[in-house]
Order: structure tokens, then sequence, then C-alpha cells
């Protein structure tokens, strides 16, 4: 029992966080039109560059997460500027495959700037673990999902009430309505960059303060698309509802399938639940179905 | 356009022939003396050169796949991996012949790119690139974890081909069963987009309600293509297996995937020559970067960081995909295009 509620609390709250980064996925995916796959490695990036901002420079931890966010901010304008403002409305297909490929130029980069392969951030949250019933969760999960459902309640008030907020909804509804209205949409496409970098940095933060800076960060980029699959891929509310289910069933499938399969279960479940998804609901639980005319 | 002026087709063998001029013919005969005696005089470079013929092979299967028929694949490493195991398993653990396992490979991988495809039924785009990135991780954890079976993360080591009673020792002997597979896959693609199977792929690729209206079974199709493009990957796999004596589940990494996609957006989308120029090119830069490049600036005075020799590569090859796709989206074969047209009306290029 006291198992159980253990792979549930950190499923749930480890969830929220792979939600978090979804945001941002979604974010882009409404606003542009844009299915990002460097997910995973921005996330990576961002942790590196905190480790670099917070244990390499030594700054302290304040004045690292602002500059951390900064870095975020640049990153994200000049990859909708220079990589993706050139390819608007061209075909899926090269919009895909241009996020791969930077997916693949920053894969290169954190090797090429931080050749070490496994790093620790300085301690950001206290040590004591909490007790929840006979649970025993470290307190570093607890603060990750209050931190994750922090910034959607952030987020909700800012799509509801922020000019821009309801400006990015709008270009989410109909491009060509928002333009004849005179929102400058590339402003929008770029805001919408820009925020799902600093959720993607903030998610990354949280993540490898949880398990450390590794590789498998990108996995953890990764496990945000099949969020977005379950949850479908136009909706904030399917992402926030999707992740802890996404981690649930990982934590879960860790604890309960390895013995009856094989190690390792854990990073494959996210993938399984994208091919039932897709076999079962393809625009997943909240998506819109999309009717095409010709 | 395709012709120089003055050529006219009187038959429909004649507008049907892929080599129709006679510098057509003599570059052809030209090309094959080269192929041919190659193992001769290149040397060190034949390594390379089966490298890159067997990664040919898989980027023409991607073509048709993604290329014709336009459905993304991000997860065509894993199902190179599906064909290097199938014919590794049935040769070593079996003892099954090499075409046997050649074959089985091909099929095998077709089988299951057939089943990741599915999904590609009822989605496309982002969420097929997304399956077929989960088939990618799913195969690859496969492989990884049934060790009984695939040796694990200890790999594998497999025998060198044997034809009947000739036993494809060296980098020469390997290069004429490359080179033909490569130049029959290539042939193959080449006609394959002129039946009536590959007429339907890019109706598909082009609008997939339209091709539906018009009577083309969107099921049976791309489902073929799935299986072709993947069959392709898998007879690879078997070539690459064989070749390197060697496999284990590191070789077959979500990059090679993401490369494989490079690889066909730089020669050119959905155009024959187009995974040729795209393997040649990024295999020769592959090539120079590991083998000359870095080695040159390690012995040169300057103190290079820790991680540039494994960082490097992944960001020129981010690099050109991302240069490309911005400069140049019809890739290295309509630049092809460009010069042969030039080419037949220079000095008059008006």
């Amino acid at each position: 029992m006291a198992e159980l509620l253990q792979f549930t609390i950190t499923g749930l709250t480890v969830g929220m966080v792979y939600a978090l980064i979804a945001l941002g996925f979604v974010l882009v995916w409404k606003s542009s039109g844009v299915a990002n796959l460097a997910l995973g490695q921005l996330v990576l990036l961002f942790s590196w560059f905190t480790y670099g901002m917070l244990v390499q420079a030594g700054l302290p931890i304040w004045v690292g997460f602002i500059a951390v966010i900064i870095f975020a901010v640049l990153l994200g304008w000049i990859i909708e500027r220079f990589i993706l403002r050139p390819l608007i409305a061209q075909p899926i297909l090269s919009l895909i495959t241009i996020t791969l490929g930077l997916a693949y130029f920053i894969e290169g980069l954190v090797v090429f700037v931080w050749p070490a392969s496994v790093a620790a951030l300085p301690r950001l949250f206290p040590v004591e673990p909490f007790h929840i019933g006979p649970a025993v969760v470290s307190q570093q999960y607890l603060w990750a999902a209050i931190i994750s459902l922090a910034l959607f309640g952030l987020l909700s008030l800012f799509f509801r009430y922020h000019k821009m907020g309801i400006a990015m909804r709008a270009t989410a509804d109909d491009q060509r309505a928002v333009q004849a209205c005179g929102i400058p949409v590339t402003r929008i496409f770029s805001r919408s960059w820009m925020f799902a970098c600093v959720l993607a940095a903030v998610g990354g933060v949280l993540m490898s303060s949880i398990g450390g800076i590794t590789f498998g960060l990108v996995g953890t980029g990764l496990k945000a698309f099949s969020v977005v699959i379950l949850g479908g891929l136009d909706s904030f509310l399917g992402a926030m509802i999707a992740g802890p289910i996404i981690g649930l069933a990982e934590n879960l499938g860790e604890g309960y399938l390895t013995p009856l399969t094989w190690p390792g279960v854990r990073d494959v479940i996210p993938f399984i639940i994208i091919i039932i998804v897709m076999f079962v609901k393809p625009y997943g639980l909240f998506g819109e179905e999309r009717i095409e005319r010709i | 356009m395709d012709l120089p002026a003055g050529t006219r087709n009187y038959t429909y063998a004649q507008d049907m022939a892929i080599f129709r001029t006679k510098t057509h013919w003599t570059l052809l005969i030209g090309l094959l003396v080269v192929l041919c005696t190659a193992p001769l005089w290149w040397g060190n470079w034949l390594s390379v050169a089966n490298l890159i013929g067997i990664t040919i092979i898989a980027a023409t299967g991607l073509n048709i796949l993604t290329g014709y028929c336009g459905q993304l694949s991000i997860g065509h490493a894993g199902f190179i991996a599906v064909g290097a195991y199938t014919s590794a398993i049935l040769t070593e653990r079996f003892g099954l012949p090499f075409p046997v396992g050649l074959i089985s490979a091909g099929v095998v991988a077709g089988l299951v790119g057939m089943f990741f495809g599915m999904p590609s039924l009822r989605v496309k785009g982002f969420y097929l690139a997304i399956a077929t990135i989960a088939a990618q991780f799913i195969i690859v954890w496969v492989i990884k974890q049934w060790t009984d079976v695939t040796g694990g993360h200890m790999g594998m080591s497999v025998s060198a081909p044997a034809l009947g009673g000739l036993v494809l020792k060296s980098d020469s002997s390997q290069f004429y069963l490359i080179g033909g597979i490569a130049v029959l896959s290539i042939f193959f693609a080449k006609n394959l987009a002129r039946t009536r199977v590959g007429r339907a792929f890019v109706a598909i690729r082009d609008n997939d309600l339209a091709a539906e209206v018009m009577g083309i079974s969107l099921f049976r199709y791309k489902l073929i293509a799935f299986f072709i493009g993947c069959f392709f990957a898998g007879i690879a796999g078997s070539l690459f297996a064989h070749w390197a004596r060697f496999i284990s589940d590191e070789f077959f990494p979500l990059t090679d995937s993401i490369l494989y996609i490079g690889m066909i957006i730089i020669g050119g989308l959905g155009t024959t020559t187009g995974p040729i120029f795209g393997a040649i090119f990024i295999g020769l830069i592959k090539h120079s970067l590991t083998h000359y490049l870095v080695p040159t600036l390690e012995s040169s005075a300057i103190a290079l960081p820790a991680g540039f020799a494994s960082g490097l590569a992944p960001m020129v090859f981010g690099l050109i995909i991302i240069l490309f796709l911005i400069l140049e989206p019809r890739g290295l074969a309509h630049r092809w295009q460009l010069f042969k047209a030039a080419y037949r009306l220079w000095p008059f290029s008006y």
C-alpha cells in the first residue's frame, strides 16, 4: 500500500512537469502550426545552461535563474526569427524536419560545450523528505508539482485576461482573421516560441533537480509528446490532465511491470501509450477532430 | 526540359527509356567501368563507399515512403535495426544461408514497418512523426533488453556474407554485393515511381483526400509504401550487419533516423537521384569530419575543447539540414537539374 501511494505521488508530480513542458509544445502548435520536435533537446540545453550559470559561473541561485530565463527568451526569439520565419507557409513536412535539424544541432552543441555526460545541479529545495501517510516523498517532487501548478495558474490567467494572451488565443483560432484585425501574427509566433522555451527551461530545471542532468532529459522532452498525443494536440486542458496520467502510468509501470518484463520499461511506456492512442483515439482525449475538405 | 534540344521520341520505348541519348550511355558505361574497377584503385575509400552504398539503399527506401508517398518516418534507423538483427539471428543462430537472411530481413522489417505505419491511415503529419519515433524507441528497447536472442548491450558478432560457397570477406568483394544491390534498388525505385503504384503514392502525397476520391485505396497504398520503404531499410540493415560484422543496440540511434530524413531533404525529396546525392554528401562529410578535420586540428597546436570531436558532427549535420530547408528545399537534385539545363544551353543560356 505504501508502495502504491509512493508510486502514485511521484508519478503525479513528475507528470505535472511533463505537462508543463508539453504546454510549451501546445502553445507553439496552436499559434503557428509548427510541431516542435526539438523539445527534448531544448530541455537538455536549458538544464546544462543552468548548470553552467549556477555551478560553472558560480552565480547565486536567483541571479542564475534570471539568466536562464533571459537566455530562454532570447533563444526562443532566435529560433523563431531565423529558423522558422523563413519557412512560414511551407508544408508540414519541412516544418517538422527543420525542428529535427534544430534538435540535432542542439544535441551537438550540448556535447560541444559540456562534454561531461552527467552533472548535478546545486540543491535547490530542502532535503528532508515528506511523509504522506505511509509514503515517503522527497521534497523536490512536491516543489516541482507546486511550481508547475503555479505556472499553469499564471498561464491560464494570462490567456484569460492579458491582451497578448487573448491575441495568442485568437491567432490559434484563426490566423487570417487575426491578421485582418491588425495583430502582428509573426510577433505572436515569436512570443509563443519564447513561452515554449521558458517552459522547457523551467521543466528542465525541475527535472534535473530531481534526477540530475543526464542525456535522459531528452527522453523527458520526448515524453512530453506522449502527453500532447494523449491529451490532444490543441488542448491546454488535455496537456494538464494527460501529463499526470503519463507520469502515473510510467511510475506504476516501473513498479509493477519491471519484474514481468525487462528493466527500463519505464522509458518505453509513454511510447507504447502513443501507439495505443493512435490506434484507438488518434486525436487524443480533448483534441479537436479536424474534418478536412478538399 | 529533360531532354537536350532536338532529341525527339518517336516510340513509347524511347519515351520510357531512362538512358536516352548517347551522352547518357557514355556516362553510364563510364560510371560502370569506374565502379567495377573501384576495388583496384580506391584503397581505403572502399569501406567508405560500402557504407555509403548501404546508406543509399536505406535512403532510397525512405524516399519512397516520405518523398513519394509523403508519410514521414522518423524511425528509419529502428527499421534498419530490425533488418540487421533478423539477418544476424537467422544466419548466426539458425545457420541459414545469407541470401535467406537478406530477404527475410527485408520482409520482417517491412512487416514491422507496416504495423507501425498503420496509424497513418487515420492520422498524418506530426502524429505520424511521433508514431514512428515511438517505433524507433520501442524497437531499440526490445533489442537492448531481449538479451537471449539479440545479445543486448553486449552486441552480436556476425559472420561475413556467403553466396553459395563464396565468402565475401574483404571490403572489395563486398563492394560488388553492396554496389549491385544498391544499383538494383535505385533501378527499382526509379521504375516504381512510373508505375500505377508510384503515381498513386504521389497522388496521396499531394492530397490524400483527393486521391481517395479518385479511387485510390489509402489503406492499401499507404501500407504498401510502408512495406517497401521498410523493406529497403531491412535489406540495408542486413548488409550493414554483415559488413560491420558486429551490431549492438547503440548502432541505431534516433539521430541516425533524423540524419536519413536530412539526407533525402538534402538530396531532394521525391526524386530518384536525391537519396544518392544526399547519402554521398552526408557520407563524405561524416568521413572527412572524423578522419581528416578532427585529427588535423588535434595534431595542430590549437587546444580543442573536450567535446569538439563528438559534438562537431551533430552540429554540422543539424546546421546543414536547417540551411538546406531554408535555402534550397528542393535539394541537390534540383541543383543538378539546373546545372544540366545550363550545360545544354551553354554558352547561350537565356
